[in-house]
């Protein structure tokens, strides 16, 4: 009985230091996470700007937010932004993980020149960028040099304000149009696809990183089996290396989706959302809105647009993991 | 053992606690003026406005923008206030990127600095809500009227009636051009006479005959605004409640920049791979802009080699000249300790005698009306020439998103997407839905 006693006491004893242990990040969390959304959720219900009263209007930030073409048309460009992106980086990434998984001289090299965007800043590589993407910049003139040696002249795109939509070129191409008005029918814009290229170049080093770490984790055995069985190189990837990478491509493409959506820094830097709001995107506009940038402070209104794009992320992740995962074989 | 850790758990909690909670002090950075400097100034006394009664031991805290240029004439002025006010220290803490959202953020808090630069951005989110302190009881005590200052600029930092900041600086635009160019077309430089068509003249001859593109402008709510201003247009009514964009003054200039770019002799910084029109002129790859002010400096230092001009605005053919006006105001933090001593540093540093010291360095204008003779550059005096018919470009509170809406109507006709008709029937409708608050 005794024994059970002190058992138990020190059972609770090792609760309570636990809960100290943790009290740290868990009273930043409490305050900095939790107590911000609840925040967040209460503003979004009120007209605020930041120094005076919340004035309660219920729900019409949200109605405002959904009746916004503004706001329609960010989560038209980051649909357009994430499926391009999240698709490119995530096959990119695979694809480099592969190839510096085999033991080629200078692997190292590789993997650290690879790397370098990753860890550089978004505002460095968006001037670097900015820089490539001039009319008279070093893309226009490489393109210029491959169409001399065809025989062609290349005519210079001003590739960080061109608001022609990919459907549009289609169309165009077949001797249609569609008319700018018409933003939904538009697809991505040649602005957007060149900030979707730099993302792309950007990120994909990070993600390769995540799959080289599942390459090492699959089990050599399983290709020696697969060799011996007459399996070819090809289809030990698609039937080895692939299935066993499903958990970590999950991974990658759920990040990929929320850094996607939640996409600011190049826009802020590249574009303000121009031309003509084609990489208008929804955190841009949270962050106008919240904090004034070209007119009174709507703080509420930015909350509601920030819970509605949370909304949207999570509805993706879940829908994402209930794909994914289910078809993830655990060994 | 157990005491050791009790001990390391309980230091844990203390700097969670002490940095969660904390965290939003400020550090105090040296004063500019030593003690020994103070003393040998103190004495001195204004002679364009009359002395201020200031808190005893006063230390206001003051912000702005700007580069180590900027940053210098401002602890200059410092100096220059400690000779009259050797008893208030001044802790300048310039906030070089960011600025706006910076202060926003602070004011949140309760950690914004006393005095600070204030433009239309702030002055919308501080002046209606009761963040900046009214001045106007400070300058009649300090003898200073509204009238000592050039009106326009006064309109952005009104508000209900009271002024909420003092104009510190502004600026205008005028024609800046390459000589050389003009001189390889063989034609005359412009001058104070000129109307646009000269300068739709003059860009088709260069582009023809040399290297540089004629004239340049960006789909930009600024410089378009002195075409729309000789022709008596407006973005919005005078009240700010109706948007004025889909009107003849406005589609007309706007047809005339078109039929320009149409014809090839009017290009974007971003056709000639420049990155705005300043760096297109000191690069040598157009001809003419409009630009402003800043030129002066930024030439100096970025292309010192490159000889450079510049003009007033052109006329419109009605022989009418108007320009735009920019200017930034300093305000007082309503919520400051020393309500009286900031206001003293606010009307100091924009007092005649500072301006006057200000102007001298070719950084700025004076705010005062009297004062434009003291310009010296030959080509900052025939810019801020612009500063006499002059209008500011503001539009109540909606300014940011009412000239954006502009430079977007212009964006799409630059493109192509629409024709200047619907862009500009656009863009009054979408104004017209921000000034209703949509």
């Amino acid at each position: 009985m005794k024994a059970q006693r002190s058992l138990s006491e020190i059972k609770k004893k090792e609760e309570v230091a636990a809960y100290i242990f943790l009290s740290p990040y868990l009273i930043s969390t409490l305050v900095f996470t939790l107590g911000m959304i609840l925040f967040a959720l209460y503003i979004s219900l009120h007209n605020w700007n930041m120094f005076q009263r919340p004035e309660f209007v219920g729900l019409k930030n949200y109605i405002k937010a959904f009746r916004s073409e503004d706001f329609r048309r960010g989560f038209y460009n980051i649909f357009w932004y994430t499926l391009i992106v999240v698709f490119f980086q995530t096959f990119i990434a695979v694809f480099m993980a592969v190839i510096l998984f085999k033991p080629i001289p200078g692997k190292r090299l590789f993997r650290t020149l690879f790397y370098a965007p990753s860890v550089t800043s978004s505002v460095v590589i968006s001037m670097i960028f900015w820089w490539l993407y001039l009319k008279t910049g070093f893309i226009n003139l490489a393109f210029d040099k491959i169409a001399g040696l065809f025989g062609g002249v290349w005519q210079n795109v001003e590739w960080l304000n061109n608001p022609t939509g990919l459907f549009q070129l289609i169309a165009k191409s077949f001797g249609g149009n569609i008319s700018y008005d018409k933003w939904y029918f538009n697809g991505p814009s040649i602005t957007w696809m060149a900030i979707m290229a730099q993302a792309i170049y950007t990120t994909s080093p990070t993600f390769m990183i995540m799959f080289l770490a599942g390459l090492v984790n699959i089990p050599v055995s399983l290709y020696e089996s697969a060799s011996i069985d007459g399996a070819s190189p090809w289809n030990q990837f698609w039937k080895i290396t692939f299935p066993m990478l499903r958990p970590v491509t999950m991974m990658v493409v759920v990040l990929g989706t929320m850094g996607c959506i939640q996409m600011f820094d190049y826009v802020k830097i590249l574009t303000a959302g121009g031309p003509l709001g084609t990489t208008l995107v929804p955190v841009y506009q949270i962050y106008s809105e919240t904090l004034g940038i070209s007119g009174p402070i709507r703080a509420g209104y930015g909350a509601a647009m920030a819970f509605i794009l949370a909304v949207v992320i999570f509805v993706l992740t879940y829908i994402q993991r209930k794909f994914i995962e289910e078809k993830t074989e655990q060994y | 053992m157990k005491k050791a850790l009790l001990l390391m758990m309980a230091f844990m909690l203390v700097f969670t606690v002490t940095t969660v909670f904390a965290g939003g002090q400020k550090e105090k950075a040296p004063t500019t003026a030593p003690a020994q400097a103070k003393k040998a100034m103190a004495g001195a006394e204004p002679t364009s406005f009359t002395k201020l009664e200031v808190e005893k031991g006063a230390t206001i805290v003051f912000s702005g923008w700007g580069d180590q240029t900027e940053q210098k004439i401002y602890r200059d002025s410092i100096v220059r206030f400690n000779k009259i006010y050797p008893d208030v220290t001044v802790d300048y803490q310039p906030i070089p990127a960011d600025f706006q959202t910076k202060l926003k953020a602070m004011m949140a808090g309760g950690t914004a600095p006393d005095v600070f630069y204030v433009d239309d951005q702030l002055m919308t989110a501080f002046g209606s809500t009761g963040q900046l302190l009214p001045l106007d009881d400070y300058m009649g005590k300090a003898k200073v009227s509204r009238k000592d200052f050039i009106t326009a600029l006064l309109t952005i930092f009104t508000y209900k009636g009271k002024t909420y900041g003092l104009p510190k600086d502004w600026g205008t635009l005028g024609l800046v051009y390459l000589p050389e160019a003009f001189k390889e077309a063989g034609i005359a430089e412009p001058n104070d006479n000129w109307t646009w068509d000269d300068i739709a003249k003059a860009a088709k001859a260069i582009s023809e005959k040399t290297k540089y593109k004629g004239f340049c402008q960006n789909a930009d709510w600024a410089r378009f605004a002195p075409w729309v201003f000789e022709l008596g247009g407006t973005y919005t009514n005078a009240d700010y409640t109706k948007a004025a964009l889909n009107t003849e003054p406005v589609k007309k200039a706007a047809s005339y920049i078109l039929k320009m770019k149409k014809d090839g002799f009017l290009v974007t910084s971003a056709d000639v791979g420049a990155g705005w029109a300043g760096e297109a002129i000191g690069k040598k790859l157009v001809a003419m802009t409009y630009e402003g002010g800043w030129m002066v400096n930024y030439m100096r230092n970025q292309f010192p080699d490159v000889n450079w001009k510049a003009v007033q605005v052109a006329k419109a053919s009605n022989g009418k000249r108007a320009d735009v006006i920019f200017t930034n105001a300093i305000g007082v933090n309503a919520h400051t300790k020393y309500p009286k001593a900031a206001a003293a540093f606010t009307i100091f540093v924009t007092s005649r005698e500072n301006q006057a010291e200000i102007t001298k360095t070719g950084f700025a204008y004076s705010t005062h009306p009297d004062q434009i003779n003291l310009i010296k550059d030959p080509n900052d005096k025939e810019i801020a020439a612009g500063g006499l018919v002059g209008k500011v470009a503001y539009w109540g509170p909606n300014t940011g998103k009412i000239n954006d809406q502009v430079s977007k109507a212009l964006e799409r006709i630059y493109l192509g997407t629409m024709s200047v008709d619907e862009s500009f029937a656009q863009a009054d409708k979408k104004v017209n839905a921000i000034l209703a608050g949509e």
